[in-house]
């Protein structure tokens, strides 16, 4: 009886869905074919039209040996006040920057959670926040996300002044969804943002790939939190390009299972990392080779040889004598990439400027150390800034103009913060003034950061 | 003041109305080498000419390092002038010898005692000149001005631990002067015994022209100061060995001597550590040879050796620091850092390149070992100098995982 009454049942639904498409004015002639697959009662999907989708006939072509992409127009998928490419620490803190000061914000992300590398790469510490003295140095929107780690149960271990934290991936993820979500941000995950749009020499917008294939979003200001600097290298503004260290973090568990008594004498194995929120769980870090971040062979071999490297050291473990019960729980869901383009920006980070503690003017970030003997440092607006006339682009997070010696010190997730929150707020500005981002009122900028919690020396 | 004092005072032989006269001349010296000493000169310049004016340190080390600096002109003209007028210098410009004279003088009544000593100070001269010769100068620390320097530069500058020894020369050679007045101008002063000794040719000169028949008799060199030097030549060889073996040795200045001759050198007047920005020099403990107790060491406890900056090597007046222009200075290596893996962060896995940040001279990579799986800090010792940034940026407590050991 399931035959005929699937039958009826199908022809029932494309039926309904024949008038709704020929309602909007699209030829419904194609379809039928496809979806006669599809049976059984719980069948309830609404067919959709693959054109949809994708445009069809765009394809790349094999001309002559050479495989050439069409001239094709892309859909744009709308229209923003500050677009911000890349929702990892430095981008979450743009956007969420600029939308409470009122501008409209998309923001896109890659993978299917906000955070980066601070939740998907298991950069679980918090560290470079604070200074010689104790204080902490970095606020503003990364301190607002720690303090609702703090009202969570089991979300953030080590918060006392003066010490590193360690957060939860889960948590954050899910306290950084919640504020994107309050202050209003449309945001778009599983978005990679491949592209700049030009307009002479002004940045419009960027190009996503997704699943629904190419497509564009017109911006006034855009935000280069990719990391990579990918929007800010395709639009051409100068910047460096460096081989860094490739990692890949992993969390295990049943540590708190160790029979501590048997295990006694032995030499503790290597990798047990530092402990986590979650309890008998520590997460592993790796610093792994220097190489090309942006050579998707070198990360193909690396993620490959990591995995295999962590599985294996994890069986060391195990065989150890009284660790038998530890178990590798994940491996992180990002390649820890650290450095790959550093943008040539109006002003530049050095080493020289970080230990004299030199101030800055149009000072818009505050970083600090970790545990290591010296105080604050400012980070200026023009470390945002590309140095060539690209305009309308900021750069935010690892990708920001500094020396390649100061890498260390800008990579990690407070800096992020703290330099995603001042790209954010600059570009809030920049909409509201309709000024380019070169010509930004700072004085107006470093006000707002202040309005918003950032200490800025 | 008091007419009852011993011939020995140099001041004694002159006539009262000149010995005023001396005196306040005496007291202008004295002050001009204080002010001389004080911080807060903008140059090092002034630092320098204190203990380089003395020839006992400007002759051996010339000697020794078969070479003339700067310092080493300041002492030509003392060196004229003892020709010229013998112990004019002691009489007329000496800082120390004037201190000490005023501390025989505090006894008052009955000083003097004791002071029938052999002529010391020209056996100190000869054992030197014969250890310069050998590139060791024995006892050049024993020079007058430069212990007055050192007393001056741990009084105005330095404070570190173990530098208030290196001003104690001043005060015992003052504790002579009180016990027996007139024994260290008159019979050790090796400053006072090299003009002397530089005097001779001079006198025997003139002497011959009185007494034509025996000039050959008074031939200047007298067959103690041939002895001398012999005996000197063979302990600067013995201490040049014992100073040269094969131990860990000690962190030196930039620009500094070969560690067998640095201790032979270094006249311990503190002028290096007093200028040291970074304030990373520091009397030796002599706990690693007693032969370079004093001599100049360096430590990294929470500062570094200073790119840019060659002063330390500006202002020693023997050369045991050669002076360094600015751009010798990333090539006038220091020491070479060793990594400890056992204490390195990256041992752990944990992120760490702070050695690298730090390192002035870019000689710090970390390097990956495919085969541990595990970072490395490696230092390229082409492009090391040892400033030690590295070991002082290590946050590794207590010990440090990189540490700088000499080369």
């Amino acid at each position: 009886m399931g035959e005929s009454l699937s039958r009826r049942d199908l022809i029932r639904i494309l039926g309904a869905s024949g008038v709704a498409a020929s309602l909007g004015g699209v030829s419904a002639a194609s379809g039928a074919e496809e979806q006669s697959t599809a049976s059984g009662e719980e069948f309830l999907g609404t067919v959709i039209q693959p054109q949809a989708v994708q445009p069809t006939g765009t394809c790349a072509g094999l001309v002559g040996g050479k495989v050439i992409q069409p001239r094709r127009e892309l859909p744009v998928l709308g229209q923003t006040d500050v677009l911000v490419v890349g929702g990892g620490t430095a981008g979450v803190a743009a956007a969420i920057a600029a939308r409470r000061a009122g501008a409209q914000v998309t923001l896109v992300e890659r993978y299917g959670h906000l955070g980066g590398q601070w939740t998907g790469g298991l950069v679980l510490v918090v560290v470079g926040h604070i200074v010689r003295s104790g204080k902490q140095v970095c606020q503003g929107i990364g301190e607002e996300m720690l303090r609702r780690l703090d009202k969570l149960d089991g979300a953030i271990i080590d918060r006392k002044p003066g010490v590193n934290p360690t957060v939860d991936a889960e948590a954050l993820k899910y306290v950084m969804v919640e504020m994107v979500q309050e202050a209003g941000i449309k945001t778009l995950l599983h978005c990679w943002g491949v592209d700049a749009i030009l307009d002479g020499g002004t940045v419009r917008g960027a190009v996503f790939e997704s699943k629904s294939g190419r497509q564009a979003i017109l911006a006034k200001i855009v935000v280069d939190a990719t990391g990579d600097g990918d929007v800010f290298a395709a639009a051409g503004a100068a910047h460096r390009r460096c081989k860094y260290n490739i990692g890949l973090v992993s969390r295990i568990g049943n540590v708190s299972q160790v029979d501590r008594a048997r295990a006694a004498g032995a030499r503790e194995p290597r990798g047990l990392g530092a402990r986590t929120p979650v309890v008998g769980v520590r997460w592993v870090n790796m610093l792994g080779p220097e190489a090309d971040g942006l050579d998707v062979s070198e990360l193909s071999r690396l993620e490959i040889n990591h995995r295999r490297f962590i599985w294996r050291s994890v069986e060391k473990i195990r065989n150890t004598p009284g660790y038998e019960a530890v178990r590798l729980l994940e491996t992180a869901p990002q390649l820890g990439v650290r450095i790959t383009r550093m943008l040539h920006g109006v002003a530049t980070l050095t080493v020289r400027d970080f230990r004299a503690g030199a101030r800055f003017a149009d000072v818009v970030a505050v970083g600090g150390a970790a545990g290591i003997n010296h105080g604050e440092w400012q980070i200026p607006y023009g470390a945002l800034v590309p140095d060539t006339r690209v305009e309308n682009v900021l750069a935010a997070g690892r990708c920001i103009s500094a020396e390649l010696r100061m890498a260390d010190m800008i990579r990690v997730i407070p800096i992020c913060w703290v330099t995603g929150h001042a790209a954010g707020a600059a570009a809030a500005v920049a909409v509201a003034d309709a000024c380019p981002v070169r010509e930004v009122n700072v004085a107006k900028v470093q006000q707002l950061l202040k309005q918003q919690g950032a200490y800025l020396g | 003041m008091h007419p009852d004092g011993k011939a020995s005072f140099p001041d004694e032989a002159v006539p009262g109305g000149n010995r005023w006269r001396r005196r306040l001349a005496r007291c202008a010296v004295l002050a001009a080498a204080v002010m001389l000493l004080l911080p807060g000169w903008p140059c090092d310049w002034a630092l320098l000419a204190v203990p380089s004016l003395s020839p006992f340190v400007a002759v051996p080390a010339a000697i020794a390092v078969r070479g003339v600096t700067c310092a080493t002109l300041l002492a030509l003209p003392v060196l004229c002038l003892a020709i010229l007028w013998p112990r004019c210098f002691c009489r007329w410009l000496c800082p120390t010898g004037l201190l000490v004279e005023l501390a025989g003088r505090c006894r008052g009544r009955g000083a003097g005692r004791g002071a029938r000593l052999p002529n010391v100070g020209a056996w100190l001269v000869a054992l030197t000149l014969g250890g310069a010769c050998l590139g060791y100068p024995l006892l050049v620390w024993l020079d007058p001005l430069a212990i007055f320097a050192a007393a001056a530069n741990t009084a105005g500058g330095q404070v570190a631990r173990g530098a208030w020894l290196a001003g104690a020369g001043l005060p015992l050679v003052l504790l002579v002067g009180l016990l027996w007045p007139g024994l260290w101008c008159a019979r050790i002063c090796p400053l006072g015994a090299t003009q002397d000794l530089i005097a001779l040719p001079v006198r025997a000169v003139a002497r011959g022209r009185q007494d034509k028949a025996k000039p050959s008799a008074n031939w200047p060199m007298p067959r103690r100061t041939v002895l001398g030097m012999g005996l000197g030549g063979l302990a600067a060889a013995g201490l040049r060995r014992v100073a040269g073996a094969a131990r860990p040795g000690r962190l030196r200045p930039p620009g500094a001597a070969a560690e067998d001759a640095l201790s032979g050198l270094c006249v311990r007047c503190g002028n290096c550590a007093r200028v040291c920005p970074s304030r990373i020099i520091h009397p030796d403990s002599g706990r690693q040879g007693a032969e370079s107790f004093l001599a100049p060491a360096i430590r990294y406890d929470d500062a570094y050796c200073l790119e840019t900056c060659v002063r330390c090597t500006r202002v020693c007046p023997s050369g045991a620091l050669r002076p360094l222009a600015a751009e010798e200075k990333p090539s006038a290596a220091i020491g070479l850092p060793r990594v400890d893996m056992s204490l390195c962060l990256l041992g752990e896995d944990r992120e760490c390149a702070i050695c690298r940040t730090h390192c002035p001279y870019g000689a710090i990579r970390i390097v990956f070992s495919e085969a541990d799986y595990l970072c490395v800090p490696r230092v390229d010792p082409r492009r090391c100098n040892g400033c030690g940034a590295c070991q002082v940026m290590c946050p590794t407590r207590p010990a440090k995982a990189i540490v700088v050991y000499p080369p």
